[in-house]
């Protein structure tokens, strides 16, 4: 399912997002980087349907996403905040198994199909063993391993993933970006994610994208598109680009 | 709770309810002996069985002790799933089911009943739309303002605020032989209600509570952040309207024929999440079950403890809150 | 522990109810001022001979009326101006009197302070109130009611009496009053116990609201179902009855509040009689649902008489012997307040012709 940005626009206050011609493929990861306010939750918002765009500015799978209606959306693009602020202490196979409600209608309760979804989620992810462990006694890393289940059970073909990554260890930090690349790689889907670390987005991604005050600054594979003069351009400040055993070190 | 002792607790909490009624139309100051009850109930349907049987025994079993206990049977389960549901859609452990001004407004729809239409009029029906009523102006005033969930509460504490002012004015003015029974029932009370009242509002009990109970996982989703909801493909401002619909009606039905009866809403819901996790699979039809027993036993205190009225709402709180307490510190954590 | 509790609280209730009790004058405090317990225990010192009375309590604003002290009235409360039937029937002057209050709680502070009253008079009712009213209003504030007996409010009388410097009048009336109740009670003193009629009755508005103490029904020779119980608010003699609790009282006859028009009348005797909870009661079985005077708030000294005259008939006829109510009505009601025919106007306002007939 691919994704492409006709011409999107999107402002709010002093600040305007102006992307056009982006295209992001299946079985692919890519990561939106840049500095804060560059306009790179935005971006992912308008691409998930949370903020509403005009007409024809967004295509998913060839089809309008100004079009479609809540439940198709959710079936094909769903995005996943950076943070959650649950108020009441589910349990992680409960809260996973949220993810399924675009496919139960709203007077009835989830199937045995959708609970098998659930629990496949939750072992996809990592958490097996977690499923009747309350959210409240999970770690910030297993919260957000348990938001991107809880999203693989909605089984969109589209995963938008806001700063998946912030405020976790580096272990989780691994951890999670791995689980992008396996839900790319095995599952077929498109991953975009939204990175402020830049070492993960070049280990990571098939695809990145420089936003510098909500206009696309610079796309392309990380090798081809990846220069320190990009990086100075987007972040203001000098950094250099160190090879290191076959990977690519960001200094600043 | 969890395994065969949870599942044999859940089966209890279903049972409760029917068990109590079935007790409580013993219960009573005028006092029939067990016997007599059963051979009353049989004459009821075979009325030339057991000629011995006093007459004012099936009065008092069919016409005070029954449409008494099923309206605390219906009213405790509305109040209840109904006050759990808001909980869970405004994610605040302090809402309960009025509000959103219903109580307040069904007061004074029924002091308006009384004094400009008189004693020919039944105030419930004012009670009632009033209380719709008011709802309708915290969902209009509210959807004027941004952020859904906030601005509803906010609204709803100044619509209570408005129509309790203006409830103080028609006191004033009123005569006094118009709002005499309106005090009694502002306290919340079962005794009012006759098997007039009950044969509309119980229906409409039912309906917004199946509603709800049909609803409990949906409720669930609707508990998260509106982006999150959003994100998973649900329509939240018509769901979120529904669920609102179905708690409106059914609490405005027990307002309109008991008066309101406070903390049953609040406070069953609590003991059921404390007691049984937050899943409102688990939360909403046991809240059900819960409140109608608690509401039942209330009643049964109440019809024992004096000759007099003692006004409910007392008692649900005496009775409940100790509960509270005591599982307070035993409970896992369920709000967070 | 929990039996000194129960004892203790016991012993708190009987306190108040019973300080609840005879509003008397405690000593002659002086030529200028009478120390006074009021009906809620307090001591209340009060000015002798007032200039100006202002009555928030229907009862003593009555009373100030039959002593021919009316002109001293300042204002009065909003029932007895606007609501009540009789008031105006017996004291033509009320329509000039400013309404001051419906409840303490929104009195019209600006107007008592314009009015500038001596001496306020306000329903025990109020418990929590009154002393902050003293202390809001710098004026002696004195609770009182007759709490439905008869010799509380012969006591009243005669302290309103002595108040006012209307001695005699008060001892002409109090006199008058305890004659007549005397009487009624010598007639049916005859009636041994198990004949007297057990009799429930129906007062403001609610069925199930009824006195806990309601001395005409027992002058009269009946029963008082609800006798003793304790009241719903204290400084009130009212209480709910439960629906069940009326059917195991089994009463002879039900009584219903009739003094207001039978428009506006929420409990009527014909519902009564078609309301299929009560259909084993004995008053229903025979027919003996009638209407009564009762009160909304408190006394009429006249009414009250009339109303026990009428009820020693509809228990007894035969101790009592046949007598044409309106003439004795009109008799006491013109010993008390000086108007002829005011029952008989009262009677046509509220229909009280046809309601002793079966």
């Amino acid at each position: 399912m691919s994704v492409e940005v006709r011409s999107l626009s999107f402002g709010y206050g002093e600040f305007r997002l102006s992307v056009a011609g982006l295209r992001f493929e299946s079985r692919q990861v890519a990561s939106i980087v840049g500095r804060n306010g560059a306009g790179k939750s935005t971006l992912l918002k308008c691409l998930g349907g949370v903020l509403p765009v005009p007409r024809r500015s967004v295509l998913v799978g060839g089809r309008d996403l100004a079009e479609l209606k809540s439940p198709e959306r959710a079936r094909l693009i769903s995005y996943v905040p950076q943070e959650i602020a649950p108020a009441l202490n589910y349990g992680v196979l409960d809260f996973v198994l949220m993810g399924r409600a675009a496919f139960v209608p709203t007077f009835s309760v989830p199937s045995r199909e959708d609970r098998r979804l659930a629990e496949e989620a939750v072992g996809f992810v990592g958490l097996a063993g977690f499923e009747d462990r309350d959210f409240s006694q999970l770690s910030s890393g297993e919260r957000r391993l348990a938001l991107v289940a809880r999203t693989l059970a909605q089984s969109p073909d589209v995963f938008l993933l806001d700063e998946p990554t912030t405020f976790l260890d580096p272990r989780h930090e691994v951890e999670v970006m791995e689980l992008c690349r396996k839900l790319a790689v095995e599952k077929g889907k498109t991953v975009i994610v939204t990175l402020h670390n830049l070492e993960m987005a070049v280990k990571y991604s098939d695809e990145m994208v420089f936003l510098k005050k909500g206009r696309v600054a610079a796309s392309g594979p990380p090798d081809g598109v990846l220069s320190e003069a990009l990086l100075e351009e987007v972040y203001d400040i000098p950094m250099a680009i160190v090879p290191f055993d076959g990977r690519k070190l960001i200094l600043r | 709770m969890k395994g065969k002792k949870g599942r044999l607790l859940i089966i209890l909490f279903f049972l409760l309810p029917f068990l109590l009624t079935l007790a409580s139309l013993s219960i009573g100051r005028y006092h029939i002996p067990p016997a007599d009850l059963g051979k009353t109930l049989v004459r009821t349907v075979l009325p030339t069985s057991f000629p011995g049987v006093p007459p004012e025994y099936r009065d008092i079993l069919l016409r005070i002790r029954l449409p008494r206990l099923l309206l605390a049977l219906l009213a405790g389960a509305a109040l209840s799933v109904s006050g759990a549901s808001l909980q869970a859609l405004f994610r605040n452990p302090l809402v309960n089911e009025y509000i959103l001004g219903i109580s307040f407004g069904a007061a004074f729809g029924a002091a308006l009943s009384l004094v400009f239409l008189g004693k020919g009029f039944p105030p419930q029906i004012a009670a009632f739309l009033f209380a719709l009523g008011a709802v309708l102006a915290v969902l209009l005033v509210s959807g004027r303002a941004g952020s859904h969930t906030v601005s509803l509460l906010l609204t709803g504490v100044i619509v209570s605020a408005f129509f309790q002012a203006l409830l103080s004015l028609i006191e004033f003015f009123a005569n006094p032989y118009a709002l005499q029974s309106l005090f009694f029932w502002l306290m919340g009370s079962l005794s009012l209600a006759t098997w007039a009242d009950l044969v509309i509002s119980l229906p409409v009990m039912a309906l917004g509570t199946a509603g709800l109970v049909l609803m409990r996982w949906r409720l669930n989703v609707l508990s998260l952040s509106e982006e999150e909801a959003a994100a998973l493909g649900v329509n939240v401002r018509r769901e979120k309207l529904l669920v609102i619909v179905l708690t409106s009606l059914s609490t405005a039905a027990v307002t309109a024929v008991a008066g309101v009866i406070g903390w049953i809403g609040l406070i069953v819901p609590h003991l059921v999440r404390m007691m049984f996790g937050a899943d409102n699979r688990k939360v909403v039809p046991l809240s059900a079950a819960l409140g109608a027993s608690v509401l039942i036993v209330a009643d049964d205190i109440t019809r024992v403890a004096a000759s007099f009225e003692i006004p409910i709402g007392i008692l649900t709180s005496l009775i409940g809150i100790p509960f509270f307490i005591f599982l307070l510190g035993r409970s896992r954590k369920v709000w967070l | 522990m929990a039996l000194t509790l129960r004892t203790a609280v016991a012993g708190i209730v009987m306190t108040l109810v019973t300080a609840a009790g005879p509003a008397a004058a405690l000593q002659a405090g002086g030529q200028e001022a009478l120390a006074v317990r009021d009906s809620l225990g307090r001591n209340v010192v009060l000015p002798r001979h007032p200039e100006k009375v202002l009555s928030l309590q229907p009862e003593i604003t009555r009373i100030v009326a039959a002593l021919g002290a009316g002109d001293r009235l300042v204002g009065a409360d909003y029932f007895i101006l606007k609501h009540d039937h009789l008031f105006p029937i017996v004291f033509p002057g009320a329509r000039d009197l400013p309404a001051v209050s419906n409840t303490p709680e929104d009195m019209n502070f600006e107007m008592v302070l314009r009015l500038d009253p001596d001496v306020i008079f306000v329903s025990p009712t109020e418990l929590q109130m009154v002393d902050a009213l003293q202390g809001k209003l710098k004026r002696p504030v004195a609770a009182l009611a007759s709490m439905g007996s008869f010799e509380k409010l012969v006591e009243e009388i005669l302290l309103v009496g002595e108040i006012l410097g209307r001695e005699a009048r008060a001892a002409e009336l109090a006199a008058d009053f305890r004659a007549r109740v005397a009487s009624v009670r010598r007639a049916v003193a005859s009636v041994p116990a198990g004949e007297r009629p057990r009799v429930y009755l129906s007062f403001w508005g609610m069925l199930t609201r009824t006195p806990v103490a309601y001395e005409p029904v027992d002058a009269a020779g009946g029963v008082n179902c609800a006798l003793g119980m304790l009241p719903a608010n204290l400084g009130t003699i009212a209480t709910v009855a439960q629906a069940e609790q009326i059917l195991e009282w089994r009463p002879d006859i039900v009584l219903v509040q009739g003094n207001y028009p039978p428009r506006e009348r929420t409990v009527t005797t014909e519902g009564i009689l078609r309301d299929k909870r009560f259909g084993s009661l004995p008053a229903v079985r025979n027919g003996r649902v009638y209407y009564t005077f009762g009160f909304w708030y408190w006394w009429d000294p006249a009414l009250v008489l009339v109303e026990t005259l009428y009820l020693a008939r509809l228990f007894h006829p035969e101790a009592t012997g046949p007598f044409d109510l309106e003439r004795e009505a009109n008799a006491i009601f013109k010993k008390y307040y000086g108007i002829e025919g005011a029952y008989s106007s009262l009677c046509r306002v509220l229909e009280c012709g046809g309601w002793d007939e079966r």
